[in-house]
């Protein structure tokens, strides 16, 4: 494969077919779901066209595509898959056996909401519930991200620290039918960036090995432990790959979270995927009526940034913490709420949910504002609700 | 920082259209976004699709509601929709159409300019396909994207698809469109019923959303559809029965998707004001009953 450094206006689907072209996978397991299709289809392109010698299978279920990928993986080759909503929820069953294995498979999560009702666009009701997958669970911004999120992906999860699969949510059409410019660097660039895998172990016929196998509670629990610390690696790693990342390719992540003019801010909104970019804009509207509005990216949920959450809030300016969130956890709030909740433990300070975009339902700048009002509000002391549903009818913000 | 809005119908490649323009932007060294209206597509069906365009990076995510050009492909359009809806008040409307500036009507005067492209199309491409021709237009009446950048996105983008030849009779396509715009303004006058939908409050919605209110002629249907919203717009083929053959085994009925279907007097009568012409209730007619027909519109 020889691919020169090109520039092109992409969506966020193709943008993750290409990033997995460049990552020089082996093999590709999928099954289409809208709207995850693209990647699915762009890939498939690839090979037909005789660009990539990968392998690609294509299979009669998501559960198939992921028991295809474990296969794949656990013979020692660097695997990529794509799904969405149901997909992601019939697949279900097959994530813990990837990060049980610790296969480094890296899977694009078109996030869509999961029946019923029955809707296309963007929810994170699909990708929440699987937190304790064992998975690698990061979230995107812009088209760009998603390429570069599948390299950085790939070096992250095969690191031999962490030996975790990755997923990582981008929001359905909002990215994955939206194009818009993206830098996609040389194979060759690449190839340096990310050499191939190296499995610590691998299946192979002429040495017959065992994995996964009936392990009674002697076992377990030490495999669990296992990889809770290889979740708790992937921080340093995530950290170290990102800077690394930065260093050859010039886009700077800054890790886990990625903070925008929260140095002075006295209210800060905690955000995650496409709303990001929204509320960067009015931020700086804000700030050019003198008031001190920042904006936290969260990147990663699984590892959970915990420590740099708390490192926030030493700093004496914050006095508002909002938490946005595009899926709630029934009776308790966004589950990127509850974690940020847990991760302040013990901290005075009042932490406001937002729940917004549910269903898909467009996040314009107005809501972002309001945000950021009800965070001014809660600072002075005029109002205080824990869980606000925004531009919900008939619910009182 | 400018957004445009396309309107078109399934199957124009309005979207095509929206993305070729953020490709040429992006040649000349703008930074470009464009997508589809996030929903459900289908042939014939209205449909929009959006560009935004800046010097530096674009941010923001959200759909465009207050666009400065409003690009109509298909002039049937602006007869049902009104497509100057969140129009701001300086924005200029492109629309493919025989008509001058001056002969168009809107529900209010605006800056308009107008392109035959259909027939541009068919003289040059040898088919009404009209979203490349438009771009032409969108580079004299904007002024602000040159031809030479729509030309070469075109070839990139369509040559890509349809093969080299194909791009650059679209290329020449939109250079001469580019040469037939007229610019000018549009009639005020039009009327168009507000837009009807229900939004419920959480107090008002039933539970899990089931509910028998919405209840068309043709049957019930289910939140986000309604019976305002007469989709037998969209058909290309009608199906059409043939009542010596029906039996009554209501199997259309049972399978049609949108419940237009009714059993009358034990034969199967179809509603074409929802119908969308599928073809489904013709392949499962065990007897043969029902047949797809080219359906001719005026
Ligand atoms: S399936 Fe055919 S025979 Fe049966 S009711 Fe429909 S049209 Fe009549
Ligand atoms: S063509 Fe489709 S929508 Fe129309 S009546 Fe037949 S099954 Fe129903």
């Amino acid at each position: 494969m020889n691919l020169k450094a090109r520039k092109m206006v992409a969506t966020g689907d193709h943008a993750a077919a290409y990033g997995a072209l460049l990552a020089n996978v082996d093999v590709v397991a999928a099954y289409p779901i809208t709207p995850q299709t693209l990647i699915v289809e762009d890939f498939a392109t690839f090979v037909d066209d005789g660009i990539t010698d990968a392998e690609f299978i294509m299979v009669e279920s998501e559960h198939s595509a992921m028991s295809a990928c474990i296969g794949a993986a656990a013979a020692g080759s660097r695997t990529f898959t794509a799904t969405s909503s149901q997909g992601l929820a019939l697949m279900h069953e097959m994530l813990p056996i990837a990060s049980g294995l610790h296969l480094p498979i890296v899977m694009p999560v078109v996030n869509r909401t999961v029946a019923a009702p029955i809707g296309i666009w963007c929810e994170y009701n699909d990708i929440m519930p699987q937190r304790d997958s064992g998975w690698i669970i990061g979230f995107i911004e812009d088209n760009q991200e998603v390429l570069d999120m599948v390299l950085m992906g790939y070096k992250i999860a095969e690191h031999h620290d962490v030996l975790l699969p990755f997923m990582f949510g981008l929001d359905a059409f909002i990215l994955s039918h939206t194009v818009e410019p993206v830098e996609a660097p040389s194979s060759d660039e690449v190839m340096k960036f990310l050499p191939s895998y190296k499995p610590i172990a691998s299946l192979d016929p002429d040495k017959p090995m065992a994995i996964g196998t009936f392990t009674p509670p002697e076992y377990i629990q030490e495999e669990r432990y296992q990889t809770d610390k290889c979740m708790r690696n992937a921080k340093r790693i995530i950290k170290n790959v990102t800077k690394e990342f930065a260093d050859v390719f010039g886009r700077n992540y800054h890790g886990l979270i990625e903070e925008y003019k929260t140095d002075d801010a006295d209210v800060i909104l905690i955000t995650l995927g496409t709303v990001t970019g929204t509320a960067r804009d009015v931020v700086d509207e804000l700030r050019g009526r003198g008031i001190k509005a920042g904006l936290v990216k969260l990147r990663f949920f699984r590892p959970f940034p915990v420590e740099e959450v708390r490192m926030l809030i030493e700093r004496e300016n914050i006095k508002a913490i909002g938490v946005y969130d595009r899926s709630v956890s029934y009776g308790v709030g966004g589950p990127l709420y509850i974690e940020v909740k847990n991760s302040l433990y013990g901290y005075d300070l009042p932490i406001i949910n937002f729940l917004a975009g549910i269903g898909g339902r467009d996040v314009v700048k107005g809501d972002v504002e309001k945000m950021y009002k009800i965070l001014q509000d809660v600072k002075d002391g005029k109002t205080r609700k824990d869980i606000v549903w925004i531009n919900t009818r008939g619910v009182k913000e | 920082m400018y957004e445009i809005r396309f309107h078109g119908r399934g199957g124009q490649g309005g979207r095509m259209a929206a993305e070729a323009l953020a490709l040429a932007a992006f040649l000349e060294g703008k930074y470009a976004v464009s997508f589809p209206f996030f929903g459900a597509e289908r042939r014939g069906a209205p449909v929009r699709a959006f560009t935004r365009i800046d010097d530096k990076k674009i941010r923001i995510k959200t759909q465009i509601y207050e666009p400065d050009y409003v690009v109509v492909l298909d002039e049937t359009l602006i007869e049902t929709e009104d497509v100057l809806e969140g129009l701001k008040p300086d924005g200029m409307v492109i629309i493919n159409t025989q008509k001058k500036p001056e002969e168009v009507k809107l529900s209010r005067s605006v800056r308009c300019a107008t392109i035959d492209a259909t027939t541009i199309a068919l003289e040059t491409i040898g088919r009404a396909i009209t979203n490349t021709a438009i771009l032409g237009a969108i580079s004299r009446a904007t002024g602000k994207i040159g031809i030479d950048a729509i030309e070469k996105a075109i070839i990139e983008k369509f040559g890509a698809r349809l093969g080299k030849e194909a791009g650059e009779k679209n290329a020449i396509a939109a250079r001469k469109a580019y040469e037939k715009t007229i610019v000018g303004i549009a009639k005020a006058g039009k009327k168009f019923e507000g837009k009807k939908q229900w939004l419920p409050t959480v107090d008002e919605l039933p539970l899990g959303g089931s509910i028998g209110t919405l209840q068309t002629e043709a049957g019930l249907v289910g939140i986000g559809s309604f019976s305002e919203n007469k989709t037998g717009g969209w058909r290309v083929f009608m199906p059409v029965v043939d009542e010596q053959r029906c039996t009554g085994c209501k199997i259309c009925w049972f399978y049609c998707p949108e419940g237009a279907i009714k059993m009358v007097d034990n034969k199967a009568k179809i509603n074409y004001d929802y119908c969308k012409g599928c073809g489904i209730c013709e392949n499962e007619c065990p007897f043969k009953a029902i047949e797809m027909k080219r359906e001719v519109r005026i």
